[in-house]
């Protein structure tokens, strides 16, 4: 997999090179912000690429000191087990204050009303995740969600209010003038907050590459039972199994996002480090989500409606 | 007057530092499609988001079987109206350099989102659509907002502008419509005072003049648009913020957070990122606006992005530790400047970016580095008249998307800066109660010459 990379390649590797510097100076200030501006916030965290490289650099900001907030885990219940075992692991290793927000529970409660058992819980999230904030009183929610992967997550403040409701109005959003970040809010109001706006695909590699950043296993090409869908891999779990007449294949997979299980899918590859995926991003004709998420497919129009209801 | 300003032109070898840029101008000049055929010229856009392009339920003017402006325009409501409602922002990399680009929306009603890209940006590209204006009258007369958009990039600080002269195809590339726009752009800019501007012919639609030379327009010898911005220099600037970077500064780090050391006791660390100069161990640091006197503590240690380090730079993210406890909280400036003028009165000039009217005399929250204190705008000095570009003192209310000149009283003194150019010569002004950001501020009055003698006209009238 160590083909040489192309001039344009290298131009665009060294030119991510040139500004991973200054996103990370960024992205500091930006939680330090969130430090100092805000009386209960936590870390949102899937421990997921985005959201491990949002911990660690969490962590450096807190150097020489110990992490300021808790880290918030919206469980939808269909897990990879390997991403579970990496969390259990993490929270151990880096003595993390941990909350886990069940959707199961809010199934029980009845505020999530599944239409069918087997429907994808990915949806009903943003109802476990508001919960979630209102018990714990979080004025701050830090979330690893990045401008690029998604046309409505382009639009998205660095500081982004959300309402009484959780909702988010893209159409009423507060301006943002240079780091003059305008963080007051009403009683019952917050804010999602991510300081990795600016990063890319590539970034997040070169980064994960340079500090050594641990990854749930599944992030590295391993042989995997899939079905081919409308053109994508879909992973064959408890949760999603093959429908009738469908084919069960076993392809040399990686995921380049990972999510609720009922809606991620893999893409093909043998890369097995943080350089050969690297060098994968940079040829890559599919963008991440349209390669991997069933969610955003539904309609042009899907992530912006979730993210209306309080979603990431 | 010089027609075309040349830009500081390419060191040419090599990838830049990345560069970030807007599209400005009026509504449906081609910001949206010009970003779509940037991308989608420089292969920037994934088969995936092609499609979307392609099978978009909205898509209306079609180019290659896309409606190009639908890469940025992401909103539902965008793609219903057809507009482009809040800033879009795009990350794209050639062989010569990265872009981040923030698409901004040209409607008067969303100036507010304009700004909000241009704060963060190093260069402008505002688009005029020829198609627009009265070729035929004696003087051609820019729209309204393009020259409220030039006035805020003036505003703002932006270094460079690169007029793009849109719809070239539409007037079948003709020389003489370039030259007559091009011409009077040159004088809104001189009154302006836009430093460092250049113009260039193009179409959105059909991409003349934007990734490669046009075969239409072979009588103009400057770069396309993509030449131009792989050459801009980028470097004496930090992209967000706009910031100076110059290493013989002073130091200036508005304190964000404070910390307790893990392992030393009773070690405490200040947090911010470095707006100016050059900070190093060892050198005497005093805290402002509290600690106004002489340097009261040194610089025992720094770390920067997390790692201890001699010495920080503006743009890094650096901890502090001093050899002495000092009430420092959030809100405070350290500094390692000699002296330091602490202010409470300022004059300056606003983006005026609230629905409502602006209402002297009443209270607002000013934010100034990471302090927040009472304020009022106790008097307007003037307003911009965008129709003659000059100061105007008309007494009439300031409006949602005026500029001002005003003068403001806050409750605190503050360590302000001269220019746009600093940090500390920013501002916010919000609304108490709603918490809505109502003005950016600029401390000072950032317009050329002829603006000036127009300051003076309201001194007179001042009395
Ligand atoms: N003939 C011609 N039409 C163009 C050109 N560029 C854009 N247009 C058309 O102008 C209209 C507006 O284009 P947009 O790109 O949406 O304009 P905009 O400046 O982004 O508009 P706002 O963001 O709403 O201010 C569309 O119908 C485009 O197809 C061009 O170079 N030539
Ligand atoms: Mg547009």
């Amino acid at each position: 997999m160590n083909a040489p990379l192309s001039a344009a390649a290298a131009a665009a590797l060294a030119a991510s090179e040139a500004s991973l510097e200054a996103l990370e100076h960024e992205a500091i200030a930006i939680l330090w912000e969130t430090f100092g501006a805000f009386e209960r916030p936590a870390l949102l965290c899937s421990f997921g690429k985005d959201s491990l490289v949002l911990l660690h650099l969490a962590r450096k900001a807190a150097q020489p000191g110990r992490l300021p907030l808790p880290v918030l885990h919206v469980d939808t219940g269909h897990n990879f087990p390997e991403v579970i075992a990496f969390r259990d692991d993490l929270v151990h290793t880096f003595g993390l204050d941990l909350r886990v927000a069940l959707v199961e529970e809010s199934i029980q409660r009845g505020t999530v009303r599944l239409a069918h058992a087997d429907e994808s819980r990915n949806r009903h999230q943003s109802v476990t995740l508001l919960e979630a904030v209102a018990r714990h009183r979080f004025d701050a929610l830090l979330g690893g969600a990045r401008r690029d992967e998604e046309k409505a997550r382009a639009k998205e403040r660095v500081f982004s209010h959300r309402d009484r409701f959780g909702q988010w109005q893209p159409r009423l959003q507060r301006p943002e003038f240079w780091d003059l970040w305008n963080t007051r809010h009403g009683t019952g109001e917050h804010f999602r907050v991510f300081p990795l706006s600016n990063w890319t695909e590539l970034d997040i590699w070169r980064y994960i590459e340079r500090e050594g950043i641990a990854l749930p296993p599944i992030y590295y090409a391993h042989r995997r039972a899939v079905v081919e869908r409308n053109g994508r891999l879909v992973p064959i779990t408890p949760f999603t199994p093959p429908a009738a007449g469908e084919r069960v294949l076993e392809r040399s997979v990686r995921f380049r996002t990972v999510g609720d299980a009922t809606c991620t899918c893999p893409v093909e590859s043998t890369a097995s480090t943080a350089g050969e995926i690297v060098a994968e991003t940079l040829t890559a004709t599919v963008s991440e989500r349209g390669a991997t998420r069933m969610d955003d497919q539904a309609s042009e129009t899907a992530m912006e409606r979730r993210k209306r209801e309080g979603y990431f | 007057m010089q027609a075309v300003n040349t830009p500081s032109l390419p060191d040419a070898e090599g990838p830049s530092a990345p560069l970030t840029f807007i599209t400005c101008g009026s509504v449906d000049d081609g910001k949206s499609t010009l970003i779509g055929r940037l991308l989608y010229d420089s292969r920037a856009l994934m088969a995936d988001q092609l499609a979307g392009l392609a099978s978009s339920a909205f898509a209306g003017t079609a180019t290659d079987g896309f409606d190009l402006s639908r890469a940025t325009d992401g909103l539902e409501a965008e793609r219903e109206q057809g507009i482009t409602i809040d800033v879009a922002w795009r990350y794209f990399a050639t062989p010569r350099r990265k872009f981040v680009i923030a698409d901004t929306p040209g409607h008067a009603q969303y100036t507010r989102n304009m700004v909000t890209g241009a704060s963060h940006a190093q260069a402008a590209v505002l688009l005029v659509d020829v198609t627009k204006l009265d070729l035929d009258a004696p003087e051609v007369i820019l729209l309204e907002q393009t020259r409220r958009h030039a006035a805020l990039v003036r505003l703002l600080g932006l270094p460079h502008v690169l007029v793009a002269i849109n719809k070239m195809d539409a007037v079948n590339f003709d020389r003489a419509v370039f030259e007559r726009v091009r011409d009077a752009f040159a004088v809104l800019a001189g009154v302006l005072g836009l430093p460092d501007w250049l113009a260039l012919p193009v179409s959105a639609l059909t991409g003349d003049g934007v990734t490669c030379q046009s075969e239409h327009m072979t009588w103009f010898d400057g770069p396309t648009l993509l030449q131009a911005l792989e050459s801009l220099a980028g470097g004496e600037i930090s992209a967000a913020p706009v910031s100076d970077v110059r290493a013989e500064a002073p130091a200036w780090l508005p304190v964000q957070w404070s910390l307790r050391d893990s392992d030393i006791d009773g070690a405490r660390w200040y947090c911010g990122r470095l707006t100016e100069g050059t900070l190093r161990v060892g050198e005497p640091i005093r805290a402002l606006p509290t600690g106004s006197g002489a340097p009261t503590a040194t610089v025992v240690a720094l770390r920067v992005a997390g790692h201890p380090s001699a010495q920080a730079q503006a743009g890094d993210a650096v901890a502090v530790r001093l050899d002495q406890p000092l009430d420092i909280a959030r809100g405070d400036w350290l500094t390692t400047a000699a002296a330091a003028q602490l202010g409470q009165r300022l004059d300056a000039t606003l983006a005026w970016l609230d629905a409502a009217a602006l209402v002297p005399g009443r209270p607002v929250l000013l934010r100034h580095g990471t302090r927040w204190v009472m304020a009022c705008v106790e008097r307007v000095t003037a307003r911009l008249d965008l129709a003659q570009a000059a100061w105007s003192v008309d007494h009439q209310p300031i409006a949602a998307n005026d500029i001002a000149a005003v003068h403001i009283e806050a409750a605190e003194p503050l360590p302000l800066g001269t220019s746009v150019r600093h940090a500390r010569g920013r501002f916010l002004l919000i609304d108490p109660h709603t918490h809505a950001t109502l003005a950016a501020g600029v401390v000072g009055q950032p317009f050329g010459d002829t603006l000036a003698s127009a300051e003076r006209v309201r001194r007179e009238w001042a009395g």
